[in-house]
């Protein structure tokens, strides 16, 4: 037994995000019993939810097992008393992307829609800044050349910095991460594993996690062709940026990488429409949607749309083409840069949480 | 005094009981005086089989029309059974029903008044007829119709009891797809069953004695998706049905999920005797869903065991769900609470008593309609 020191204001602040009233549970543990993802042992979310309710922020922020659960959801339609824990274990999530966001304030930029503004106006104003330094920041004349207007060898290599110099302060947070996940559950006497990362590897790639939620089809689905339209986009910009080094760029509408990005993004978008309608659809199962998840799904559509925009302008010489071209960069700049900070840090912290979890037997 | 009885026979639920609380007696206990009171007594009649038509008029003069199904056997009956042994239809199987029951029945157990009647959705009267050679009495009435009957009455007591929840309603518990989760009042009727017939007590569906029984609590009660309320009775019962196993039946395990165990005033005693009875585990702990098995404890329960923080798939041979209670909605214009339950104030000289007010045990019901008897007695 220890001093319990309950954080009055995160839990006022869980409640906010989560839309749960958390002093009305009861604590009696049907929410860990209807999860199919619970392991055994200190079965998840009934001790969550006890320590949401008494504020204990100590035991919630680098928790593993809020990152084993996939939100399916069923412990938030059979509760008896309507206090949604799906949705207070996904505001934690959220708590936890602000607690190792650095720089900090990154974290609250993009978490309260009273600061969307500025975060807006960073990259506008980088990219302007950049533009500027190199001397083209003004619509070229002629057919439609992107590299005329943000010439590909600048662009690549300070995006590309500017993100590496994001994750390298991201990482430091996961590294605090996996130590405090190591303080909260240490391993047993089985000791560590080496890294599962094979297990954990297949375990994204099947989104076998997804099924174990019970009667989820249509989220697997929806989740899956994001995950892969998104990993397929990244391998069709890692094959842009060396196409652009190497040899003639654009890439006509016939190259096999032109084709894949655009299959990409046809897979993006039935995958966002699919879990947009949910979300409007269906609220008794995805709760309230936050400000975060809500500003995610727009950043991606609109990335992924201007994209497309981007790319039938070049072909259709549009004259708002490098218009729309800057409001594409603003976008990646949103999804890509602003990554660690947003719901889309679940791509490193859950990725974590699943190594340390499997690496210590916890399933 | 008259009492007007929708059933064939008076004493409710109480009459089908195996034993009740707090001191786990047989219904015979408690019902048998009141019985005698009621035959002895000129100033009370009853019907039977009697449903209200219709009210009018005031306090202190009401006129009740009341229609009364005619139970096909009249007043001659002398219980001898004859009809039921020459009856060839059978009534339908019913958890805790005589097995092979006829149309032409008594009330097992503790019937009042102690004369058979015919059920009239099985018997194929004059078509058949047989009951009609053998009795002697000229007690069988295969033609009779409802009779419709007015009373005048100064009060007007209301005492509609209570019925289950719907059990079907909680589709985690797959009360409807398995034969062996049964309600605690179906288990009552079974433990019943078997005191009266001296059998085992065997589960539905393949008639083999069950080795360990799960009985889960707040079966719809404590919960927003169902009844938002505390059903107050159905901890006692599930201890009353435990310790009745652990007495009668020594091949048997029970293990009770709970959230919070609530028994009231005296029935705490109940707690204090199965703590610490070997065959009686007490689990703290919502049991979340019910999911078939492989083998033959095919119940398999996911619950979390709150005390050791432990969750748990655990196969059981049969489950009792101790289901909420909501009133049973026979009078129609009388004032409710948000749960539906009849308000204990009414229009002048209408008075609910006991559980249709508000879940409660027998003894409290007793102690409620007491009262209500004397209210309506004061002028």
């Amino acid at each position: 037994m220890g001093i319990i020191k309950p954080d009055i204001k995160f839990k006022r602040e869980l409640g906010r995000l989560s839309g749960s009233q958390l002093n009305q549970c009861m604590q009696c543990g049907n929410c860990s019993a209807v999860c199919s993802l619970a392991p055994a042992e200190r079965p998840f979310p009934g001790k969550e939810m006890v320590w949401s309710g008494w504020g204990l922020k100590e035991k919630l922020i680098g928790n593993v097992d809020i990152w084993l659960c996939h939100q399916c959801g069923d412990c938030s339609s059979y509760c008896p008393r309507d206090v949604k824990p799906a949705d207070v274990i996904s505001a934690i999530r959220h708590q936890t992307y602000l607690h190792y966001a650095r720089p900090r304030f990154l974290g609250k930029l993009v978490s309260s829609p009273a600061w969307l503004p500025v975060a807006i106006a960073i990259p506008v104003v980088v990219i302007m800044a950049i533009l500027s330094l190199a001397g083209t920041f003004k619509i070229p004349e002629g057919p439609v050349d992107y590299s005329a207007f943000f010439p590909h060898g600048l662009l690549n290599s300070t995006f590309s910095a500017i993100t590496l110099f994001f994750y390298l302060l991201a990482s430091f947070g996961i590294v605090r991460f996996w130590k405090d996940m190591k303080r909260l559950t240490p391993p047993g006497e089985a000791g560590m594993k080496k890294f599962p990362i094979a297990r954990v590897l297949g375990e994204i790639l099947s989104h076998s996690n997804f099924s174990g939620c019970g009667s989820q089809q249509l989220r697997k689905i929806a989740h899956m062709s994001l995950f892969f339209g998104f990993g397929l986009l990244i391998l069709v910009t890692l094959y842009a940026i060396w196409a652009t080094i190497t040899h003639n760029y654009p890439l006509p509408f016939t190259n096999p990488f032109k084709i894949a990005g655009n299959v990409a993004s046809l897979m993006i978008y039935s995958g966002l429409g699919i879990m947009v309608f949910q979300r409007l659809m269906n609220r008794s199962v995805f709760g309230k949607s936050s400000y975060s998840d809500w500003l995610l799904l727009a950043a991606i559509g609109l990335l992924t749309l201007s994209g497309t925009l981007v790319e039938l302008a070049r072909f259709g010489n549009w004259s708002v083409a490098y218009h729309l071209y800057f409001f594409h960069l603003v976008a990646v700049w949103f999804v890509i840069m602003y990554l660690p900070f947003t719901k889309m840090g679940h791509i490193f912290y859950r990725t974590t949480a699943l190594l340390y979890a499997r690496s210590i037997g916890r399933k | 005094m008259v009492l007007i009885e929708r059933l064939n026979y008076l004493g409710g639920n109480v009459s089908r009981f195996n034993n009740y609380f707090p001191k786990l007696c047989p219904p015979a206990c408690g019902l048998e005086i009141n019985y005698s009171r009621i035959r002895s007594n000129p100033r009370i009649s009853y019907h039977t089989g009697a449903s209200v038509e219709s009210i009018c008029g005031s306090d202190g003069d009401f006129r009740v029309k009341i229609s009364v199904e005619p139970r096909l056997i009249n007043n001659n009956c002398t219980s001898c059974g004859l009809c039921a042994e020459v009856c060839p239809e059978e009534r339908p199987q019913k958890l805790g029903r005589k097995a092979g029951e006829k149309a032409a029945y008594i009330n097992n157990g503790l019937a009042f008044p102690m004369k058979y009647c015919i059920d009239p959705l099985v018997c194929k009267r004059e078509a058949c007829g047989k009951c009609l050679e053998v009795c002697d009495y000229d007690a069988i009435q295969l033609n009779a119709s409802p009779a419709e009957v007015e009373l005048q009455v100064g009060k007007i007591i209301v005492a509609t009891g209570w019925i289950l929840y719907d059990a079907a309603r909680i589709e985690n518990y797959r009360y409807q797809e398995e034969p062996d989760v049964v309600t605690n009042l179906e288990f009552e009727r079974m433990l019943a069953a078997c005191t009266r017939e001296k059998t085992k007590l065997t589960r539905p569906s393949d008639g083999k004695t069950p080795r360990r029984i799960a009985f889960v609590q707040c079966a719809g009660s404590r919960d927003v998706n169902h009844l938002p309320y505390c059903s107050a009775v159905c901890c006692s019962t599930s201890l009353k049905h435990a310790l009745t196993l652990e007495s009668e039946y020594p091949d048997i395990h029970a293990e009770i999920f709970y959230i919070d165990m609530r028994l009231s005033g005296r029935n705490e005693k109940l707690l204090k005797q199965a703590e610490g009875k070997e065959r009686i585990a007490l689990t703290k702990g919502k049991v979340g869903r019910i999911v078939q098995g492989e083998g033959e404890a095919n119940l398999v329960l996911e619950v979390e065991d709150i005390s050791k923080g432990f969750r748990r798939e655990d196969a059981f041979d049969m489950v009792v769900l101790a289901m909420g209670l909501t009133p049973n909605h026979v009078a129609a214009g009388l004032k409710v609470n948000k749960y539906g339950f009849y308000l204990p104030e009414q229009r002048a000289g209408i008075i609910p008593a006991a559980s249709c007010k508000r879940p409660m045990d027998v003894s409290s019901a007793v102690k409620d309609a007491t009262a209500c008897a004397l209210k309506a007695m004061q002028r």
